[in-house]
């Protein structure tokens, strides 16, 4: 964590920047929308860009401009319990899974395969069939989609981290498996994992707009991009900007998110891992994040 | 060689029967009773405890697990997988409909992602930081990140609305499947054609591009001739990769161009909570995967020995 610290002198900021100034607006949003994004007004429907409503309004007279704005803060906020579940699911199954050994390690890694087998998409919509769709049901849905890689990636640093002379000495001295895996092992784990839990946000941010736009993730009134593009596609005659901008803000922050993943793999490539033996494994990803451009999208 | 395909083949079975294991105890462990939801359908929301017994017995719901198991998939192994709850139809025949229509989408956009992305990977290398190489990159860039529903409504937006050329829905003559290949094809694109410049740009630096240049070729001599045949296991497997996402896409393409695919009948039944449905397109998608898979590995095995090499022939 101090490595990823330090190295933020070296950060690309016009990498940076445009994530950056998506978490402030979505963290901002409720003192930088002019109208109550939900708010209907029956009087201005479907308007062009006008001083009262500076991209027009949509079909229920709803302010566009409040809209997305509010939409970054649904997208953040959604995207952000995903990520921080997803990463906390992954990486105590996997720990354990390194930690505990034996049948409970072979069971844990045959689960974790199977996930990883099926496009996370699928998962996340099977999962939304058997429990019904809806806002939390798409929430629970995608973080049992994306935890299996963080768990496998958590459980190779582990078998590689207890293999090292400092876990010894602190068994030999009496520290007990709580102090080991917190003080000696956690650290290591989360390095890596967090670094590609964030390159994954962009593609978190894109799945939570495609099951709103399929009508299975957050639902109306609540503003969200994806939703917002369903929404307007009945209205592409009258005002073809309720879908363009809300599709442009998406894959902007998609866009910048993939670059700032892209970054953060590539200048993990040439770093030896302290010593780690999953170098050789976590390089072969590097190379081949690096070929496809990190941006899987998972569509 | 023969060995090394039924060695894979079965290794491609047995995840099949795992999947299956999991769809049908993902949909077995589904709160709420799947009778109760079709007495629902049937009888409104008062539906009596009888007819929601009748139908549980009627579908062998009361039967332990394995055997419920084994039923469904030595029916679904002989083509009968059930009768939709959304559509009241047999799943066999909604499947022979809506099968080749996916099909197609897949094939047709498909074919455009290979060649596309062959293009432009190739031109990119040719031009090799030059200004084509740099407006690729960037389409390519763009192209990975933009979400297939909002390319597909920039593409209705130009072609249909604005431009009137293309109809705007699917499934009305063969101008009206140009917008939804284009559509499902960006994504692989612009992937496979970032996989194609970069591996041409690492063949480069190979001896036999060096040998290349040494028996007089020029660098475009060298790509297609010296390095191009070598980027073959780099790009088939990405393409398999991409090819089984498009199966996931084409839930979305359908679904906007108003396809009668598989990919929108699995969306119509999850927002229909159609169990039997379900379960029968997972197995469907997981086969397709699997398969998906299998056919890359063994044209990897057939193009080049050390694969083969590698696993053991």
């Amino acid at each position: 964590m101090t490595e990823l610290l330090k190295s933020l002198r070296t950060w690309p900021w016009h990498i940076v920047a445009p994530v950056l100034l998506f978490v402030a607006v979505a963290v901002l949003a409720p003192w930088l929308t002019p109208y109550d994004p939900a708010a209907q007004d029956y009087m201005s429907i479907l308007q062009g860009p006008s001083w009262a409503h500076w991209l027009g309004t949509d079909y229920l007279g709803r302010d566009l401009l409040s809209r997305i704005i509010g939409g970054a803060r649904v997208s953040l906020t959604a995207m952000s319990i995903v990520l921080l579940a997803a990463l906390i699911l992954g990486v105590v199954v996997g720990s354990l899974a390194g930690y505990i050994g034996g049948r409970f390690e072979v069971v844990m890694i045959s689960a974790i395969d199977i996930f990883l087998a099926l496009p996370s998409l699928v998962i996340a919509l099977a999962l939304i069939g058997i429990m019904g769709p809806g806002y939390w049901s798409m929430i629970v849905a995608l973080t049992l989609a994306w935890w299996a890689n963080y768990a496998r990636m958590s459980r190779a640093v582990v078998v590689a981290e207890l293999r090292q002379p400092y876990i010894e000495a602190a068994r030999i001295m009496g520290a007990n498996h709580l102090h080991i895996f917190s003080r000696h092992i956690l650290p290591s784990v989360l390095a890596l994992v967090v670094v590609y839990a964030s390159a994954d946000a962009g593609a978190l941010v894109l799945a939570i707009a495609t099951l709103s736009f399929l009508g299975l993730g957050v639902e109306p009134p609540t503003p969200e991009w994806g939703q917002m593009l369903v929404d307007g596609m009945g209205y592409l005659e009258d005002n073809p900007a309720l879908v363009i901008l809300p599709g442009l803000a998406l894959t902007l922050v998609v866009v910048s998110f993939n670059l700032l993943g892209e970054a953060f793999a590539l200048s993990k490539v040439p770093r030896p891992a302290r010593g780690l033996t999953l170098s050789r494994r976590r390089r072969d990803r590097a190379k081949e994040e690096a070929a496809r451009a990190q941006v899987e999208a998972r569509p | 060689m023969s060995i090394l395909v039924l060695k894979r083949a079965a290794i491609a079975a047995l995840l099949v029967i795992a999947a299956s294991v999991l769809t049908f105890a993902l949909v077995a462990a589904a709160p709420g009773n799947v009778a109760a939801l079709i007495a629902e359908r049937m009888a409104g929301p008062n539906a009596s405890a009888e007819l929601i017994a009748r139908i549980a017995a009627d579908l062998g719901l009361n039967d332990p697990l394995p055997v419920r198991y084994l039923r469904w998939l030595g029916d679904a192994v002989r083509g009968d997988f059930g009768i939709s709850l959304r559509s009241g139809k047999p799943l066999s025949v909604e499947f022979a409909e809506r099968v080749p229509v996916t099909a197609l989408l897949l094939f047709g956009g498909g074919l455009i992602a290979f060649a596309l992305s062959l293009g432009l990977g190739i031109a990119g290398a040719i031009s090799n930081g030059g200004p084509v190489d740099n407006v690729l990159r960037t389409i390519s860039l763009v192209g990975a990140s933009t979400p297939n529903f909002f390319v597909a409504a920039v593409l209705v937006i130009t072609f249909a609305v604005t431009l009137n050329w293309l109809p705007s829905f699917g499934g009305s003559g063969p101008l009206s499947w140009i917008l939804p290949w284009a559509t499902s094809s960006v994504l692989p694109a612009s992937i496979l054609s970032r996989v194609v410049r970069v591996n041409l740009q690492d063949a480069m630096s190979r001896p036999y591009a060096t040998t290349g240049f040494a028996k007089g070729l020029t660098r475009s001599g060298v790509i297609l001739q010296e390095a191009l045949p070598t980027i073959a296991v780099p790009f088939l497997t990405t393409f398999g990769a991409q090819f089984a996402l498009m199966m996931v896409a084409s839930m979305v393409v359908e679904t906007v161009f108003a396809l009668r695919g598989i990919g929108a009948f699995f969306i119509e039944v999850i927002r229909f909570r159609d169990f039997i449905s379900m379960q029968a397109i997972l197995l469907l998608f997981v086969v397709f995967f699997v398969v998906t898979n299998l056919v890359v590995d063994i044209v990897c095995m057939l193009i080049d020995p050390r694969i083969r090499k590698a696993a053991g022939a």
